[in-house]
């Protein structure tokens, strides 16, 4: 390996007073230092930064969630079937006829249906304006339904980021918690800890969540707020969550607890408590960050990948507007197999590629810079690894 | 402590672990209203007769499935039929059982030894994909760390796991119809689905009529047995080279896109353990020695990186065999994962939720105890207890 010339020493010394930073501080700095050096990281940090804002903004934005969804049974030539009177309705018209109002949108009459035989493929129909128009889906139950992509997104932003973060958060918690205690305690408690985590481990995730929100939810004790459905949904999430941290913050404590610096904070009189709290856990927790890092991108993927395998009651109805939602709704069944089929006939087909892509896109950034950022931090806190 | 011995202490306690998962699936299983177990598996209510008739149907449904004994006797039965391998039938009329029709009615038992090959040799086919490219591209982005070629190697498998892969499988789905929507190796003929998304070929059999979504249709013609359950395996034993290479090919396109969503946890792994053991003492010996650069990495450093890749390729591999629910079902394979996944849409298949995890738990417990045993005795440091 060719010798890369080592990095100058950060500057320590404070500029104004003279005086030296605290410890702590002068840690950050470093680590700042280290990190800012890392393209990827920096990439991933503004990335992140960008999307947070986005979020923020998107609080702001007067479309809740229930004004977007709206069920329509579309039939050319007659805009609106079903979507009046209601507050924040969408309005939709077809093609070559008059706009009813402000604030209507048109769809095409060819779309999403296909263009009746012609030996032509068109794989990118240039569609309407990709973003803040109106796209839609089928759906077995209601017809089609539409919604607003772009007021998806923004509000996706919102969803997303809140759904993983708090999954992600509670389940490392939980974990972290659960793990340092069987790890430090051993014994009896470390065993029943560790068996209850296996048997959590080797349920099929997937049936776990899908079960507890769909049977949960039906319940009358919960009615049908939002808010209650949310937060059975992330409590479902976080229920198969912690304890993959709970075994690696285990391994983790076993390997830290014979470390020297231990036994030196036990010779000289530290209570047990302590030496969990100071010393233990803040040495057991980066494989705990790398770990989370993997899974917040994830979370949104992974809500994403249920409602495509068609889990809609997941969410209080079929539209959400959550990223990993509006990407499985791009290419639900009905769409897919529409594409398919169609090429099959040797007629026109539609790619409603906005769909696929702005959603995806989001999910992408998201995941990736969330990677990147925490790589960045990994490298510039261990010491062995910055040269 | 003996091997043996710590493989069966680990057996033993395999006992336990599944005693608690099939309770909380009782539990959750339990608490879906009765009516939707009897649409399942009951027929429908009788419309004719009045109260004396529905009431003699939910006595009959009740005592079918059970319902009419108190809760723990259910729970003991149930415990009871799961070590004993009875593990009860596929539903009437479930959302499996509409998507894969030739399951009705039949042991849970059968119908998941019908399904596990196929997710077994998508599994294996993945996991040799994925060990073709992240190991080399592991140790090349550990050893030129934070040059060009590490970054785009980690953008390159980072970008695997964050794209979804209903999208991109959708996306190849779409590919391959516009682009290759005429090429099929056997000869086959039909629409679209009937080629590409059964698997393996429908109707490849002369004489036999292409069905959609049918288990093997090309053997069961009645011309030829299926000696091993795996299709290409199968194909290979009757002579079938066509058949077995068709199947492979339409393996194919499902693998890489497997194997692009997980290449970044592997990869990772390999390039963190590369740079841990790229550090120690004794690299730095064998470069004082002489030992030529390509030498050191290889055998050296490469060498005892291998731990922890083949803990997380066991346990990757056993988490591969609990099925693909997304990639099977935008490619419509009939394997584990999406049986699973239909197994948990209403209405429910109940024989199916509690045989898929009967299935998976078994698995995961068992990876788990084979690559701790595998770890031992790779490194002899490592001591079983």
């Amino acid at each position: 390996m060719t010798s890369v010339p080592p990095p100058p020493p950060p500057a320590t010394t404070g500029k104004k007073s003279g005086r030296r930073p605290s410890p702590r501080w002068a840690q950050y700095k470093r680590t700042w230092y280290f990190m800012r050096r890392n393209t990827l990281a920096m990439v991933g940090l503004g990335i992140i930064l960008a999307l947070v804002v986005f979020a923020l903004y998107a609080l702001t934005t007067p479309y809740a969630w229930t004004q977007m969804t709206q069920y329509c049974s579309y039939q050319p030539g007659t805009p609106n079937v079903g979507c009046e009177g209601t507050p924040g309705a969408v309005c939709i018209y077809s093609q070559g006829t008059v706009s009813p109002g402000p604030n209507c949108y048109v769809i095409p009459s060819s779309y999403p249906s296909f263009i009746p035989p012609t030996v032509t493929l068109i794989p990118f129909h240039p569609g309407p304006l990709p973003l803040g128009s109106f796209v839609s889906g089928q759906n077995s139950m209601t017809g089609y339904y539409f919604y607003n992509l772009y007021h998806g997104i923004v509000r996706g932003a919102d969803w997303s980021l809140t759904l993983s973060v708090s999954i992600v958060g509670a389940g490392a918690l939980i974990g972290l918690m659960v793990g340092a205690i069987a790890g430090s305690l051993g014994g009896a408690i470390d065993e029943v800890l560790m068996r209850l985590v296996d048997i959590m481990l080797s349920i099929p995730q997937l049936l776990f969540i899908l079960i507890v929100v769909a049977v949960l939810s039906q319940l009358p004790i919960f009615g049908n707020s939002l808010s209650v459905h949310m937060t059975l949904l992330v409590l479902a999430f976080v229920a198969v969550w912690w304890p993959l941290y709970a075994r690696i913050v285990r391994g983790q404590v076993l390997v830290t607890r014979e470390q020297k610096f231990v036994e030196a904070a036990r010779a000289s009189g530290a209570s047990r408590g302590r030496i969990i709290r100071k010393h233990i856990i803040p040495n057991s927790v980066y494989p705990v960050f790398v770990q989370m890092s993997l899974d917040v991108g994830a979370v949104p993927i992974l809500i994403g990948g249920l409602v495509f395998l068609g889990f809609t009651q997941l969410f209080p109805s079929t539209y959400f507007p959550e990223w990993g939602t509006l990407a499985a709704l791009s290419v639900n069944p009905g769409t897919l197999y529409g594409i398919l089929d169609s090429t099959q006939l040797n007629v026109a087909v539609y790619i409603p590629w906005w769909m696929m892509l702005f959603p995806g896109m989001m999910l992408f950034l998201y995941a990736i810079s969330v990677n990147f950022l925490s790589d960045g931090i990994r490298d510039a806190l261990d010491p062995r690894l910055r040269r | 402590m003996r091997m043996w011995v710590y493989v069966v202490r680990r057996l033993l306690l395999l006992i336990p672990v599944l005693i608690g998962v099939m309770t909380i699936t009782f539990v959750l299983v339990s608490a879906i209203p009765a009516s939707t177990r009897y649409i399942s598996y009951c027929g429908p209510a009788p419309l004719h007769g009045g109260q004396a008739a529905l009431n003699a149907y939910l006595a009959h449904c009740n005592k079918l499935l059970g319902l009419n004994q108190p809760i723990y006797t259910q729970w003991g039965i149930y415990l009871a039929n799961t070590f004993t391998f009875q593990w009860g039938h596929v539903g009437n009329n479930t959302a499996a059982v509409s998507a894969v029709p030739h399951i009705q009615g039949q042991l849970v038992t059968t119908v998941l030894g019908w399904l596990l090959p196929y997710t077994l040799e998508l599994a294996l086919l993945s996991l040799v994909i994925i060990l073709l490219v992240a190991l080399p591209l592991g140790r090349l982005s550990a050893v030129y760390r934070n040059r060009p070629i590490d970054q785009v190697a980690r953008v390159m498998s980072f970008s695997g796991f964050a794209i979804p892969s209903f999208l991109l499988g959708s996306l190849a789905l779409i590919a391959m119809v516009l682009v290759i929507q005429h090429f099929n190796l056997a000869g086959c003929s039909g629409s679209f689905r009937e080629v590409w998304g059964s698997w393996p070929a429908a109707g490849c059999m002369p004489g036999s009529t292409p069905r959609n979504n049918d288990y093997p249709a090309w053997l069961q013609g009645g011309i030829v047995s299926t000696p091993t359950g795996f299709p290409t395996i199968d194909a290979a034993i009757h002579g079938q080279w066509l058949i077995a290479a068709d199947t492979l090919l339409r393996m194919i396109v499902p693998a890489l896109i497997i194997a692009y969503g997980s290449i970044a946890v592997l990869l990772r792994f390999v390039r963190n353990s590369m740079l841990e053991v790229m550090n120690l003492d004794f690299i730095r010996t064998a470069r004082a020695k002489g030992a030529s650069e390509a030498t050191v990495i290889k055998r050296h450093a490469g060498r005892n990186s291998l731990n922890v890749t083949i803990t997380i390729l066991g346990l990757t591999f056993a988490f591969f065999i609990g099925g693909f629910p997304i990639i099977e079902e935008v490619f419509q394979l009939n394997g584990v994962g999406r049986i699973l996944a239909l197994s948990a849409q209403q209405p429910y298949d109940f024989g199916l939720i509690f045989g898929t995890t009967i299935l998976f738990t078994m698995i995961v417990v068992s990876a788990n105890i084979i690559v701790d045993v595998v770890y031992a005795f790779l490194d002899p440091r490592v001591r079983l207890g």
